[in-house]
């Protein structure tokens, strides 16, 4: 049965091995170059006020940025032609009632085809997404936004995860609908609207965030490498005041909330008066707040996630032997 | 797989499917013994297709029971191996040629005959390295046939097999099930659908006759032919003729009647010239051949004895 | 070697076809004594019938006597068709195309002959029942 996996998907894993080459190819030229201006720039950026001097600096060429946007298309196209087609196109082109009257069991022939191709799109997931976490070296140590949304889904496991989960859903789609081009629209749709859902609204309370309360008169720290969810200030009673977006806003907190006599010090250009604006809100028991995932959670957070995701693609892999060992042919 | 020495080849009792809006078979049973090759006949629709799907373990049926060899179709290596099962539309993976399928088969069954696709398909010219979705028709259903072949089922179960192929390629595909058939000693056992039955009275010694999702016929052809005849007589009432036996099919001029009549007995009546019936006839007959068909009056037809 | 043809559409049944084209080749010399009639595959896959078909053959002809199955070899033909004497053929094929003359001249078509000789055997052959 392996030996007919491998041979009915000879040309796609050809076309695939291809496709990542080219990939490869584009990140590790594209990657050397960054790597190669990342160390140039080391020796001459200070660090002060919580920012590198080097930050906004050119780092790497247009095309692998391009591409490591493009990666994240990865794991829903793994999905439209490794898992769409693994059921449907039997069922559809009827050579189902040729395999399924042969001595082989459909649970066998499921687990044989779905195991492979659920493999291989974890192997091809896994190294575009090494290819990108390598790629985005320089950049990581630069900015230190991995943990941030978008930079998060492209690098580490979490790619592996959502590649399985996509192969998963084309396969249960295509086995439901009985027919790929349903499917392949399925995979395309639930993919998106799930990926969104979890990396917008559930990603953020994998572990409870931490807030930390600062004072205006401590030196700034670094959230670098952290997740920065909300922030803002606290009155003085320790409540954070309403925030707005208008131009007349500090930390995102309406000019006119604060007490006035710091209102007249914050509102002037001068780094004296900002001092003494900062030491006005400290006196009035201001504080400035951060809700935020601390960047040490990083990897747990990437462990999680590919976990809801695989769990997800366990779940969709069940219905699939359910339907397929009972429905009629 | 062992069967009992009168363990029926196939069986069924009662069997139904329903879909959502359709009945496609309804309280079937039929009884098939081991060593014959089976004719299924019945119009489009009647149900043949979803008999054999059942049959073979690709569709479940809804009530009733069927069994292969004494077991129920099911997901179960010692079941699919005795089976094998062509489906009308031949599917076969149309850019893999005939060699490559018999890789497939070697790979997914532990009884397999390579050797004799090739030497089937090499008597009959057909390339075994050309896809086959290249092939002609005939050509595909040979090469399906001697794949089904292969796997050494106890029991060949085949939809519409001829339906699309012209006559030479039609009696070469017969040639090989009967020769295959032959070979096998008695332990092969066939049953093939078709709604051409002029070829269907010299390969088939077994005939189940499916209309309007029901059994209508099932016996040994010789029963059959020897129990029906053809009542040709001056037009006259007919009841009693009705009593005695059961009038199939009639069809009446003015002048003259034509019955179509299953025998409970002798003729008594000296008006009534009597006459075999051909495979054709009765088959016919029951299907209603200008007139209206024998199901849509007659009760209880067919029932195995 | 003797090769068969079955008529779908002549209403005798396939086996007894074949029982008969055995005898009428044992008459006309394409068999002869001693000689193998062809294995019931090799029947079966020229012809397209039924195994059985071709077994019955063999078997009703192996009653008649005029063949014997000899077991691991095939089926052998033992002996000729019990025929008239030579000569008998030509001399009741004159008196015959005497009386078709006849009967043409009567006014019949060949149907009605045919019709009349057909229910003129059944009848000889119901009144050789009775005696």
């Amino acid at each position: 049965m392996t030996w007919l996996v491998w041979r009915q998907y000879r040309l796609q894993a050809a076309a695939a091995a291809v496709l990542l080459a080219g990939f490869a190819a584009v990140m590790v030229v594209s990657g050397l170059q960054m790597a190669s201006q990342w160390h140039a720039m080391l020796g001459t950026c200070t660090t002060g006020g919580g920012h590198s001097s080097c930050e906004g600096a050119p780092l790497g060429s247009t095309i692998g940025h391009d591409f490591e946007v493009l990666s994240v298309m990865v794991p829903a196209v793994l999905g439209i032609f490794f898992g769409a087609p693994l059921v449907a196109h039997e069922l559809e082109s009827g050579t189902s009632q040729y395999a399924w009257t042969q001595t082989i069991t459909r649970t066998r022939w499921l687990t044989v085809k779905a195991g492979w191709l659920l493999l291989a799109a974890a192997v091809w997931g896994g190294a575009v997404a090494a290819l990108v976490t390598w790629w985005s070296g320089p950049r990581n140590a630069l900015y230190g936004n991995q943990f941030q949304p978008n930079y998060f889904d492209v690098q580490g496991i979490v790619p592996v995860g959502y590649a399985v989960f996509a192969t998963a859903l084309g396969i249960a789609a295509g086995t439901l609908l009985r027919r790929t081009l349903p499917a392949i629209a399925v995979v395309i749709g639930v993919f998106i609207g799930v990926r969104l859902f979890i990396s917008d609204v559930v990603r953020q309370h994998y572990i409870p965030a931490v807030t930390s309360h600062m004072s205006f008169l401590s030196t700034p720290g670094t959230l670098a490498r952290s997740w920065d969810l909300a922030s803002g200030i606290t009155g003085p009673n320790g409540q954070p005041l309403p925030q707005s977006s208008s131009v007349n806003s500090f930390n995102g907190v309406p000019l006119a909330s604060l007490p006035h006599a710091c209102q007249v010090l914050i509102g002037q250009a001068s780094r004296q008066a900002m001092v003494a604006g900062d030491r006005c809100l400290d006196a009035a028991g201001y504080r400035v707040y951060d809700v935020y995932q601390p960047a040490n959670r990083y990897w747990a957070f990437q462990g999680i996630e590919t976990g809801v995701f695989v769990a997800l693609a366990a779940v969709l892999l069940a219905i699939t032997y359910a339907v397929v060992r009972r429905r009629d042919a | 797989m062992t069967a009992a020495i009168d363990t029926p080849a196939i069986q069924t009792r009662g069997l139904t499917k329903r879909y959502r809006r359709v009945t496609a078979l309804s309280d079937c049973s039929v009884t098939i013994p081991e060593g014959r090759i089976c004719a299924l006949v019945g119009p489009n629709g009647a149900g043949k297709t979803t008999l054999l799907r059942i049959l073979s373990g690709l569709a479940r049926a809804t009530g009733g029971a069927a069994s292969i060899l004494g077991g129920a179709p099911r997901q179960d290596p010692a079941f699919l191996a005795e089976i094998g099962f062509l489906a009308q539309e031949i599917p076969l993976y149309r850019r893999f040629t005939a060699e490559d399928h018999i890789g497939f088969g070697a790979h997914l069954n532990p009884r397999w005959d390579g050797a004799s696709v090739r030497s089937r398909l090499g008597e009959l010219g057909i390339p075994v390295d050309r896809p086959v979705g290249k092939l002609s028709g005939g050509q595909r259903a040979q090469v399906a046939l001697a794949l089904t072949l292969a796997k050494r089922p106890r029991v060949l179960l085949l939809d519409e097999p001829v339906a699309a192929l012209d006559p030479l390629a039609r009696r070469q595909f017969l040639g090989t099930l009967t020769a295959a058939v032959a070979d096998s000693g008695g332990e092969l056992t066939v049953m093939l659908s078709s709604h051409l039955v002029g070829d269907l009275e010299r390969v088939c010694d077994h005939l189940v006759l499916l209309a309007a999702s029901r059994v209508q016929l099932c016996g040994d052809t010789d029963d059959l032919l020897a129990t029906h005849k053809i009542l040709v007589g001056a037009r006259k009432d007919t009841s009693a003729l009705g009593r005695a036996h059961t009038i199939v099919h009639a069809e009446r001029t003015e002048r003259q009647d034509t019955l179509l009549v299953r025998l409970s007995g002798p003729v008594i009546d000296p008006g009534y010239e009597v006459a075999d019936v051909s495979l054709e006839e009765l088959v016919l007959g029951y299907m209603g051949a200008g007139g209206p068909p024998a199901y849509a009056h007659l009760t209880a037809i067919g029932e195995d004895r | 070697m003797i090769s068969f043809r079955v008529d779908g559409r002549s209403g005798v049944p396939p086996y007894l076809q074949l029982v008969q084209q055995v005898r009428q080749a044992l008459r006309m010399g394409v068999l002869d004594v001693g000689d193998q009639l062809p294995t019931v595959r090799e029947v079966v896959a020229a012809v397209a019938v039924n195994p059985n078909t071709v077994l019955k053959a063999y078997r009703d002809l192996e009653r008649e006597g005029l063949v014997e199955a000899r077991a691991g070899q095939g089926t052998f033909v033992r002996r000729r068709p019990p025929g008239p004497p030579p000569g008998t053929h030509s001399r009741l094929g004159r008196s015959l195309a005497r009386w078709v003359r006849d009967a043409r001249d009567a006014g019949l078509d060949d149907e009605s002959i045919e019709s009349l000789l057909r229910v003129t055997l059944r009848a000889s052959d119901s009144e050789e029942e009775i005696a």
